[in-house]
């Protein structure tokens, strides 16, 4: 019993920890619609509306190109249309993707890290096109015809750095959320559903009551302020990093539901 | 060194207050195929999820390759266990799936897993969760098969398939056993459908081991022994009768143990000797009263 190696046909060929952790990583990307080809759909199908829907402001508004219409057009949530999807998604890698790679004898470990590998990559490469998108929006003045749908919400505002920055972290926070959600639910099902969910909602609620209570809504509005873009998304890095370790901690005592 | 493939000792699981594995003791020897059988709920899904980690045990110890396969790479890269009531991504298609798998099993073979496709007539380009109950067996049992791996599961293989599917499976598994040796366990409820495969059997009820026994030795437990009423009656006056069954002036009765010199009285005697089939075997020692019926044996098929 000693001697475990010799014994065991397939450690003729063990593979590493990084190894393992890679195949993760391409378990859930074999198929590429999932994370890369129906977001993208989306983001198409997002840019051809807000074409259509910039026209009917530029017909009413008379003209495009203004700086009204120009600043109109920031309030459009196109640009975030397939983070919808990509919450879905970060909730079936667990639901899905688990019970298929236990399946396929990989540990909990090597599945969440490969996991969350694959969300680090995936948000990087989101974060990047992103970015660039909207600084070839801003140099195409609208893509040539003065429709604005990467130049939206926060983006496009404190330059390229802080748009990656920023959007990283947004996708990152997607992923990790509705996995998190996934991983409670795997780990104990409906009952950590409920005390979940009526938990964020007590603390919501809560936070809102003490704000109010105590008058601290301007001082809370200049705190915003004073974060700044960057410094909003650097504290929503803290959210996102509580889900993916907490996650792995859950995760690891898991069981699949049968 | 060692021969043991599994070693489970005391293993216990309670989901609550039900207990789903109570006490359980076995070893599993290397290169052979073994059946895992038992009723619906029995516990045999349960006991192979702790086989391969996917559960953790309340109590007692539980070896796998030596180790406890409990989030351990290096054993659990030896396993191979596709459960019945598998899931899969939601937009996989069966392509998806073996594309995948050559990066988990080392020993994956894609020649094969393409031959068995054909053998099943499985879609490679249907959505899984459109194929139909017996081509999602399929796919189960083209990844058991191909993946070679040195302890491999086959939850209830047989389920949906068709009768030609079920001689495919049975075929391509002893072909391939007899190339490739490895530790196979088999959970069914159709006993007889497996019954020829088996070189050991496990039968798990409500948790416990009943019966962990070679196969070969159990088909030489018992003997039918048929002929006229009164001839039978005498021959088997003083011996462990298990079943008794009868038309008019004839009987059939199953017995215990019969050696070779009192089979040859038995011929003598004008009696015809009949093996007794595994699944009436197990159905007989697994039903704790002894019913002048046989139709019991049937219950277990009863759902196929």
């Amino acid at each position: 019993m000693t001697d475990l190696l010799t014994g065991t046909a397939a450690s003729v060929h063990p593979r590493s920890a990084p190894a393992r952790i890679w195949n993760v990583l391409r378990l859930h990307l074999v198929d590429r619609r999932t994370y890369i080809g129906i977001p993208w759909l989306i983001v198409g199908i997002a840019f051809v509306i807000t074409v259509f829907i910039a026209q009917i402001i530029g017909f009413t508004a008379g003209g495009l190109g203004t700086p009204d219409a120009i600043e109109g057009q920031r309030y459009s949530w196109a640009v975030l249309s397939p983070q919808w999807y990509l919450i879905v998604v970060g909730v079936q890698a667990i639901s899905f993707g688990f019970p298929l790679a236990l399946g396929f004898g990989v540990t909990r470990r090597d599945f969440y890290l490969g996991t969350a590998l694959l969300f680090v990559l995936i948000s990087a490469a989101n974060a990047l096109a992103f970015a660039v998108l909207t600084q070839l929006e801003q140099v195409t003045e609208g893509w040539f015809i003065d429709t604005y749908m990467f130049n939206a919400l926060w983006l496009g505002i404190d330059g390229f750095w802080v748009d990656l920055f920023s959007f990283f972290v947004m996708q990152l926070l997607v992923f990790f959320i509705g996995a998190s959600i996934a991983t409670i639910y795997m780990r104990w099902r409906m009952p950590g559903m409920l005390v979940f969910w009526s938990s964020l909602a007590l603390a919501i609620v809560g936070t809102v009551t003490i704000i109010t209570f105590t008058s601290s809504w301007p001082p809370v509005a200049v705190w915003f302020g004073a974060q700044g873009i960057a410094g909003i998304f650097a504290w929503l890095l803290v959210p996102a990093a509580l889900a993916g370790f907490g996650g792995f901690l859950a995760l690891r005592r898991a069981t699949p539901k049968n | 060194m060692t021969d043991t493939a599994v070693r489970v000792t005391g293993l216990t699981k309670k989901f609550g207050a039900f207990t789903a594995i109570d006490d359980v003791s076995f070893t599993v020897e290397r290169n052979k195929i073994y059946g895992l059988l038992g009723r619906n709920g029995a516990g045999k899904t349960t006991l192979m999820q702790l086989l391969t980690g996917q559960q953790f045990a309340t109590s007692g110890t539980l070896e796998v390759f030596g180790a406890s396969p409990v989030e351990n790479a290096r054993v659990l890269q030896s396993l191979c266990f596709i459960k019945e009531s598998q899931k899969y991504p939601d937009s996989f298609r069966p392509e998806h799936v073996f594309a995948n798998a050559p990066w988990f099993f080392a020993h994956w073979d894609a020649a094969f897993a393409a031959r068995l496709v054909d053998d099943f007539r499985l879609p490679l380009n249907r959505p899984i969760k459109k194929l139909s109950r017996g081509q999602l067996s399929a796919v189960g049992v083209i990844i058991g098969l191909a993946s070679r791996a040195p302890l491999t599961f086959f939850d209830e293989p047989y389920l949906g398939l068709d009768a030609v599917a079920r001689q495919i499976f049975y075929d391509r598994l002893l072909e391939d056993y007899a190339e490739h040796p490895r530790t196979i366990i088999l959970s069914t409820h159709l006993i007889d459908e497996v019954s020829n495969l088996l070189e050991h059997v496990l039968v798990i009820d409500e948790g416990r081991i009943l019966m962990d026994q070679d196969a070969e030795q159990l088909r030489g437990t018992a003997s039918t022994v048929v002929g006229k009423k009164t001839d039978v009656d005498a021959f088997v006056a003083g011996r462990d009768i298990i079943s008794r069954d009868g038309i008019g002036g004839l009987a059939s009765v199953t017995v215990a143990g019969l050696g070779e010199t009192e089979r040859t009285a038995a011929r003598a005697a004008g009696l015809e000797l009949s093996p007794v089939s595994l699944q009436q075997l197990i159905v007989q020692r697994t039903t704790s009263t002894t019913s002048e019926s046989m139709t019991t044996t049937d219950a277990w098929s009863a759902r196929s």
